[in-house]
């Protein structure tokens, strides 16, 4: 059975790799339980998207 | 604008078209290829330049796509470098401790738009992309700035869908970690309120 409650290690991999491919129906519940209780993971999840946005304009 | 105008244009771009190639491919011989090549295909194609978009926008739109032509070109020595880079995740391991939690608290890093409205955000940003091991700092810019697919970079990298996910995670988690220290964490932070 999958894991519900994950640590920021694991939570971590899940918030990158949800950019690059759709997480499975778990990891996207396991991810969001998570992020309700852990405020450096969230952080870390706003980081990652305002390094997406910043690489698109690297050659502006 | 006239032909010979727009030649000037695309040929002034030459600096920042290798500053870019050499971000990218992380070689200055393959950089020089991709801009000689990127603004030979530009002046012979200049008469089909509709104007629709900027030149600069056009030219760098052509520069992607020799950047990849080099991908192609050099994929076995980039897949083994890539082998080579899966090995060495260790430093990652120093920000988790036994349990998998986070030993230290990342920084806050305000609003998106305040931070990339400074110039100087940019310069720190690609030197630490610049700091990457050289497969890591390829892949980060085929997915994040290229927008290739993940099926598509496994593709030009000759890795697998996992060892992609592996080499994108590592780079974003250095990159967040290297601005933290280097940009928010320093004197050219914002000022959150």
């Amino acid at each position: 059975m999958a894991r519900l409650f994950i640590n920021c290690r694991q939570a971590h991999w899940l918030l990158s790799r949800q950019r690059d491919t759709p997480l499975r129906w778990y990891e996207r519940l396991a991810l969001r339980i998570h992020l309700r209780a852990c405020d450096w993971c969230s952080i870390v999840e706003r980081n990652f998207a305002l390094l997406s946005r910043a690489a698109r304009r690297l050659d502006r | 604008m006239g032909e010979t105008s727009k030649a000037l244009e695309i040929a002034e771009l030459r600096p920042t078209l290798l500053r870019v190639a050499r971000l990218q491919l992380r070689n200055e011989t393959w950089a020089e290829d991709a801009v000689s090549e990127t603004l030979l295909a530009a002046m012979e194609g200049l008469a089909a330049f509709d104007g629709r978009s900027q030149i600069r926008t056009w030219v760098i739109g052509i520069l992607k796509h020799k950047i990849i032509d080099q991908f192609r070109r050099r994929s076995r020595e980039v897949s083994i470098e890539s082998q080579q880079e899966l090995a060495d995740g260790d430093a990652l391991e120093d920000l988790f401790n036994n349990t998998g939690h986070r030993v230290t608290a990342p920084l806050e890093w305000g609003d998106p738009e305040a931070t990339m409205s400074r110039g100087e955000f940019f310069a720190i940003l690609q030197a630490c992309i610049d700091q990457l091991p050289a497969p890591l700092g390829r892949i980060f810019l085929l997915r994040e700035w290229l927008e290739f697919d993940t099926s598509e970079i496994c593709k030009e990298m000759m890795v697998t869908s996992t060892n992609c996910f592996v080499m994108l995670y590592r780079a974003r988690l250095r990159l967040r970690e290297c601005l933290d220290t280097n940009w928010f964490a320093g004197e050219g932070a914002p000022h959150h309120g």
